[in-house]
């Protein structure tokens, strides 16, 4: 841990990218088998190989507690110094500083100490381990032994870089590593295998998530040139799904690689009774009278902490298949969709609801397009999806392959009230904004982006928020509501973080409103207002 | 000995003397360079003659400079109404000063801003014990811990030599007086060219005057060659970034000890050293001055109060709002 960690350091000390990748892969060569693999997955904040660091269950208290026994400082001072570093395990270090006995950290140990962690079921146990740490190890070895607990390192490298250091330091190609590691989910095991010359040799793994392969937006539909090759189906406004289903076990994983299936019982009793494995993506739908119904009715199913029989029936759900990834011990990505849609078409032959398997239509004419998208629109989703004919599926890639027509949704023009540092190429810039809304004579919160500025923008904007910032906490300063930005987004929902009470779904910024003062922006109705037309549309919707 | 704390400064009204005033008053103790706003004829400051002169250049032509500038000799004491003072070296920038008071049997002891450890151009700190210390808190936090002299020293040219090396231009940012000085020293000394900005450079003749030399230094221009590195103060980042040079930007300053100072400085390395004392010279300092009852002032004065008073002192953070905003830049 001592030589990941100073590697770390160095990692952090670069801006450039390639600069971060060499250092990294460097570092990475010369290690044994072993260490290769528990370096790759502390790199990527994965304490116990194949296990989610949230079963760990070590967090901000328990670290906190174990520091205050060791250091003998009072809960305000560790307060205040957590506050001013802005991240618990950088505070640990300098808290520690000069108070360990310097023992080194190897990563085997480490490990060891993690699978301690993860298998102690008690908080005292915990507490244990993390104080007889705190006590041995050298503090920069332990900042960053506790910065993958926490699960971000925060030195400006994203897993994408990881993936190139692996390829670099193992003698392959980023390619190849990136199409073993959507498969496998498991870099760690990935990089062993790409030293080993058996990167083909890996093949997905059931109950393991793979990236989702994302769509490209289309602006403006003249763009379109050869219509004749593209299948089109619905874009749903739904939560996006990969099923996994195998010998009556089913498994459920968002985008965020996260499990849920428990949230839809009505699901997986369903997808339980298909025959053989298999891998699907699609879209889980509030789904009533043959159509969906609006996200935000979803969401009002999803913010119930118990799942009643009333509320089942009240708000049922639907699972719209599109794409087969996975059936019965082969995988199907480098198959063309064409032939990927016939065998999940197969597989869903007897289905009923609520199994649902995505329509394809074909168009000769962007004016069938045109068509297609007001049909669409008329049952009520969001637009269309365009795929490329004969493509393959490309786990994590927005290749251009997959295109997606949304409907256009109202924008708001809103003001800048507490910006944050960006990371990687964007570390040095404060990058990521979070906005607000007039209401009174204050302004509140709906809201946070970090996509749609040019770099020379938020160059700009850095150093104008800089000098408005009155205040900050680590990595956020709160700035003087002085910049507006039009944001666009693809729907509003309710939100107890907010105090405006509404979040903004999926916001970006369309462009930076140096004509308009603060005062010119939206009010905190306005975004009611919205929120209420796109409740109403659900509402009919239920009572029809 | 009364001590009064308000926005414009310490105030001992027994003696009738101001310490780092605010504003203009008849009678004034200067600790260090950067301090010291009072600029009216008719009032008398004491300070080091290093500190007097580097207030003299800080002051614009067209200023009124009082007539009564009183140079004060370390170690030295002399009268004042009925009261004894002595200064004191504090390590802090060229010339900076700790005074003690002594009146009525009482010795007070004012650090002003200061550092315990050696600086790399400036004197070695006394530590004097007293029955009262005020004591400032710029750094007051466990989480502050600096590097020595030599080992910022160290850091320095390691990170020049290196950038000059792969092409790159090393720039370091640093405050304009005290550690900018400290940073053009140790790479001139080495026999790295050097570009130094105006700002920096105009407190040189002072530093020079006191033996601490910058041989081969060049003024510092937008255009500047490749070859050398630059030192510039911390508000120049702007217009380097905008020139889209190819260079490479170090923080040398206590908040560097933080890595979200990246941000805050819009730096790449970071290398913690400052003109202030880190956490551990600060209690060192308490420690040894024997001190039974303190005042804490500048930067984290509630918190480290509180620190002092759980470790049994009598400790108090007076008027802090009035001081917080006088921290280094």
């Amino acid at each position: 841990m001592d030589a990941l960690a100073a590697i770390c350091e160095r990692i952090a000390s670069y801006s450039s990218r390639t600069r971060k990748i060499h250092l990294l892969s460097a570092y990475l060569r010369p290690l044994s088998d072993e260490d290769l693999v528990r370096a790759v997955q502390f790199l990527c904040c994965s304490p116990v190989r194949n296990q989610d660091r949230r079963g760990m269950a070590v967090g901000y208290a328990t670290l906190r507690d174990a520091l205050a026994s060791v250091t003998g400082w009072d809960a305000d001072t560790l307060r205040l110094c957590f506050r001013e570093v802005g991240d618990i395990g950088e505070a640990a270090s300098l808290l520690l500083f000069n108070r360990t006995a310097g023992e080194p950290l190897p990563l085997a140990l480490a490990e060891e100490l993690y699978t301690e962690l993860y298998n102690a079921r008690k908080v005292v146990q915990k507490l244990d381990v993390l104080q007889s740490c705190f006590r041995r190890f050298r503090p920069l070895a332990l900042k960053y032994f506790v910065k993958v607990i926490t699960g971000d390192l925060r030195i400006g490298l994203q897993s994408k870089m990881v993936e190139e250091a692996v390829a670099e330091a193992t003698d392959t190609t980023h390619e190849a590593v990136r199409r073993a590691n959507n498969r496998s989910g498991d870099l760690a095991g990935v990089a062993l295998a790409a030293r080993r010359g058996q990167l083909h040799e890996i093949e997905a793994r059931l109950f393991h998530p793979m990236d989702f392969m994302l769509a490209k937006p289309l602006d403006a539909l003249s763009d379109l040139t050869d219509p004749e090759n593209w299948i089109v189906e619905d874009k749903y406004d739904g939560i996006r799904a990969q099923a996994h289903v195998a010998g009556g076990r089913v498994v459920l994983y968002t985008r965020g690689l996260e499990d849920v299936t428990g949230s839809y019982p009505e699901l997986v009793r369903a997808l339980s009774g298909l025959p053989g494995s298999s891998v699907m993506d699609g879209e889980i739908l509030a789904w009533k009278n043959d159509r969906a119904l609006a996200f935000t009715v979803l969401q009002q199913r999803l913010a119930r902490k118990r799942l009643t029989p009333e509320l089942l029936e009240e708000i049922p759900v639907a699972f719209m298949a599109y794409d087969l990834l996975y059936r019965d011990g082969k995988l199907l990505l480098d198959e063309p969709i064409e032939e990927r849609w016939r065998l999940l078409e197969e597989l869903l032959e007897n289905r009923a609801l609520p199994l649902l398997l995505s329509p394809q239509h074909s168009a000769a004419h962007i004016d069938d397009i045109d068509r297609l998208f007001e049909e669409a629109r008329g049952r009520w989703n969001e637009g269309l999806l365009l795929k490329r004919r004969g493509s393959a599926y490309e786990p994590g890639r927005r290749s251009g392959t997959w295109l997606k027509i949304k409907r256009p949704y109202a924008t708001l023009d809103v003001v800048v009230t507490a910006a944050e540092q960006g990371s990687g190429r964007r570390a040095t810039m404060l990058s990521d904004y979070t906005f607000g809304v007039r209401s009174g004579d204050g302004f509140v919160n709906v809201g946070k982006a970090y996509s749609g500025l040019t770099d020379e923008e938020i160059r700009e904007l850095t150093r104008i928020l800089r000098s408005l910032a009155t205040n900050h906490f680590g990595r956020v300063y709160v700035v003087r509501p002085q910049v507006v930005l039009e944001v666009a987004f693809d729907g509003i929902q309710r939100s107890s973080r907010h105090k405006s009470g509404f979040a903004l779904r999926f916001p970006r910024i369309v462009r930076w409103r140096r004509d308009k003062t603060p005062e010119q922006c939206d009010d905190v109705e306005r975004v009611r207002e919205l929120y209420e037309a796109s409740l109403r549309q659900g509402v009919t919707e239920k009572q029809a | 000995m009364r001590v009064e704390f308000n926005a414009n400064g310490i105030h001992l009204p027994e003696i009738g003397l101001w310490l780092d005033p605010k504003e203009t008053r008849d009678a004034a103790w200067l600790s260090h360079g950067h301090a010291g706003h009072a600029s009216a004829p008719h009032c008398t400051i004491f300070g080091t003659q290093e500190t007097l002169n580097l207030y003299r250049i800080r002051r614009s032509e067209q200023e009124n400079l009082p007539h009564d500038l009183r140079p004060v000799e370390f170690g030295q004491p002399f009268e004042f109404g009925k009261a004894r003072l002595t200064a004191y070296p504090a390590g802090h920038i060229l010339g900076a000063a700790q005074l003690l008071v002594e009146y009525g049997g009482e010795r007070l002891l004012y650090t002003g801003d200061i550092k315990l450890r050696e600086p790399l151009c400036g004197l070695v700190t006394e530590v004097v014990p007293c029955d009262h210390l005020i004591v400032e808190s710029t750094f007051g936090l466990p989480i502050y811990h600096f590097l020595s002299a030599a080992e910022a020293r160290d850091r320095i040219i390691d990170f020049a030599q290196t950038c000059i090396a792969e092409e790159i231009m090393p720039v370091f940012l640093a405050y304009p007086l005290g550690p900018a000085q400290e940073v053009v020293h140790a790479l001139c000394a080495e026999g790295i060219p050097t570009a130094v900005h105006g700002s920096i450079t105009r407190f040189f003749p002072e530093y020079e005057r006191s033996g601490y030399a910058f041989p081969g230094w060049m003024p510092y221009e937008s255009s500047a060659a490749k070859g050398r590195a630059i030192v510039v103060a911390s508000g120049t980042r702007n217009y380097l970034e905008a020139s889209g040079k190819q260079a490479r930007v170090a923080y040398v300053s206590g908040w560097a000890c933080l890595d979200n100072a990246r941000t805050r400085a819009g730096a790449e390395e970071l290398i913690p050293y400052s003109d202030h004392a880190d956490f551990e010279e600060l209690m060192e300092l308490v420690e040894r001055s024997e001190a039974r009852e303190i005042d804490v002032i500048h930067g984290y004065t509630e918190p480290f109060a509180r620190i002092l008073q759980l470790r049994g002192r009598v400790a108090r953070a007076p008027s802090a709002a009035a001081y917080r905003d006088e921290a280094e830049g």
